[in-house]
């Protein structure tokens, strides 16, 4: 993985995207040597389970109480927690019970206890499956933002074009079980497109901006 | 929060305390009470309060690890698994210490369901499913165990149905388990508060959450040996405890910790006043009056607040 950059893993459906995060995160024992360089790692699965019937504000702070031995949270922990709040925009709903989220602030939040656990490699597996686009794009500028801050993510999507913007490191998966690790360019070549999607596609090149587009 | 805590606290304190004096003084012959109150009534109480906080507790362990409210005690075989031990030690060790052999046989049951539902791929559906036939094996295994020795059924009897009656456990031994389990579970009670996340997300390289699941379980099966050691088996205070404090306080665990004491004592205490007024020369069984009491309390709070315990939509 790319230090500090947003990868974006793509493939089709079976192709083995959410394999290869658990295989990153050691979930599941293979073979390969992994070599890992992170400090930390925070997985986010694919609809992650979240209790009812308690504050966003407790939410987060659910992390703090992993490692520790104690009761109560310190002043510090309390600020850090109010601190991520305000970072993710959700500092006025602190005290709303998290059932009354929507799915796009309930996605936010789980961003948020990554920040929070201190993990400097994020692997999210489709973070905005079943999110409108203005929530997924939110929810990609923010991961973007947080590669300035040491923060590596790694992100398994379906939309190209998305990707396409805000993405810095492409990986596909293609039919034959291949990896495919490149830059913007070089990925979305028709030919690599082909080998991982088995169409063709139209790539339409707009001053710096590329646009991709499916043809029958 | 519908419910503030305060207001939640004061009226299970209220009740604590009501239910405790009527169990202690209601109907009380004063030409020998002291004599009533020592050698009947007290350890009836301890014995209440005890089997009933552990068993809340035990039950709220299950549920935020297996994040199921179905899971409970009795439904994961710990209970029938301690009533199993305390039933061979009657039969064939009859100077030993109950609670020892009540213990191992729910930490047996614990660590059949446990191996059963698979150490490394750790399903909390199976986990259930297993604990449900494990349950049903050991009441099995119990009830074949009471048709043999027609001389000590009496004894084991009482460990299937519940009831603070059977006089040969010694007070001080209770306590002195039950506040050393108390302390342990002090420790480890905030942790739950990290346990209600998703289990599959990772914030430390290398995972303990199976580590931590597995000795809540070990906790919870401590808690249910000491409470069947006391009581029998109680299926339905398990269950309904936890759940009745989460639809009224939330989601902290911390909170929820003494919740469960009060609400668990309680409601033993209340059944346990009214089994033996409600016919007044005749007890009730324990297990009957604590269903009628506390089904409709339960209904009505899910009726009203059952969103909480859906696990997603």
């Amino acid at each position: 993985m790319h230090d500090n950059k947003l990868s974006v893993i793509l493939g089709l459906n079976g192709a083995g995207k959410s394999t290869l995060i658990k295989i990153i995160t050691g979930n599941i024992k293979t073979e390969i040597h992994t070599k890992n360089t992170f400090k930390k790692v925070f997985y986010l699965p694919q609809n992650p389970y979240y209790p009812k019937g308690i504050t966003s504000f407790d939410y987060l702070s659910s992390v703090f109480f992993k490692n520790n031995w104690k009761w109560f949270l310190s002043k510090e922990e309390k600020q850090k927690i109010i601190d991520v709040l305000e970072k993710i925009g959700l500092s006025d709903k602190k005290n709303i019970n998290i059932e009354n989220l929507s799915g796009g602030e309930i996605q936010k939040l789980n961003i948020a206890l990554g920040l929070l656990s201190g993990a400097d490699l994020f692997l999210l597996d489709e973070p905005s499956s079943n999110m409108d686009l203005i929530n997924h794009i939110k929810i990609l500028k923010m991961l973007k933002s947080l590669t300035s801050q040491n923060i590596t993510s790694v992100i398994i999507m379906h939309d190209l074009n998305l990707a396409l913007k805000y993405g810095d490191m492409f990986i596909g998966i293609t039919k034959d079980k291949k990896i495919v690790q490149c830059g913007v360019k070089e990925f979305f070549s028709r030919e690599n497109l082909k080998r991982i999607f088995d169409i063709d596609f139209k790539i339409l090149e707009d001053g710096n901006n590329i646009y991709v587009q499916n043809i029958d | 929060m519908a419910y503030k805590k305060g207001i939640v606290f004061t009226t299970l304190i209220t009740g604590f305390i009501l239910s405790l004096f009527l169990c202690l003084f209601y109907r009380l012959d004063l030409s020998n009470g002291e004599i009533i109150l020592s050698y009947i009534r007290v350890p009836a109480v301890i014995k209440a309060i005890i089997s009933g906080s552990c068993l809340s507790l035990a039950g709220m362990f299950l549920q935020t690890i297996s994040k199921n409210p179905l899971a409970d005690p009795y439904l994961t075989g710990l209970s029938s698994g301690a009533g199993f031990g305390i039933v061979i030690s009657l039969l064939f060790f009859n100077s030993v210490n109950y609670s020892l052999f009540g213990f191992f046989g729910a930490l047996f049951a614990a660590a059949l369901v446990i191996i059963l539902s698979g150490f490394s791929k750790f399903s909390i559906t199976k986990l259930i499913l297993i604990g449900l036939s494990v349950n049903l094996f050991t009441g099995a295994l119990i009830s074949f165990l009471i048709l043999l020795n027609p001389l000590k059924s009496y004894a084991m009897t009482l460990i299937l149905t519940g009831g603070f009656s059977s006089a040969d456990v010694s007070s001080k031994v209770l306590v002195s388990l039950f506040i050393s389990a108390i302390i342990l579970c002090g420790l480890f009670v905030p942790k739950l508060n990290a346990m209600r996340l998703d289990n599959r997300l990772i914030f430390n390289s290398g995972t303990k959450v199976n580590l931590y699941n597995i000795v809540f379980i070990i906790l919870a099966a401590f808690l249910t040996s000491i409470s069947v050691y006391c009581a029998g088996i109680l299926g339905f205070a398990g269950i309904i405890c936890p759940l009745l404090t989460k639809l009224l306080l939330g989601n902290d665990s911390r909170v929820l910790f003494f919740a469960n004491i009060l609400t668990g004592s309680t409601l033993l205490l209340f059944s346990n006043f009214l089994a033996a007024n409600i016919i007044y020369p005749l007890e009730v069984p324990l297990g009957v009056v604590v269903a009628i009491v506390g089904v409709p309390f339960f209904v009505y709070f899910l009726l009203k607040k059952g969103g909480i315990l859906n696990n997603q939509d």
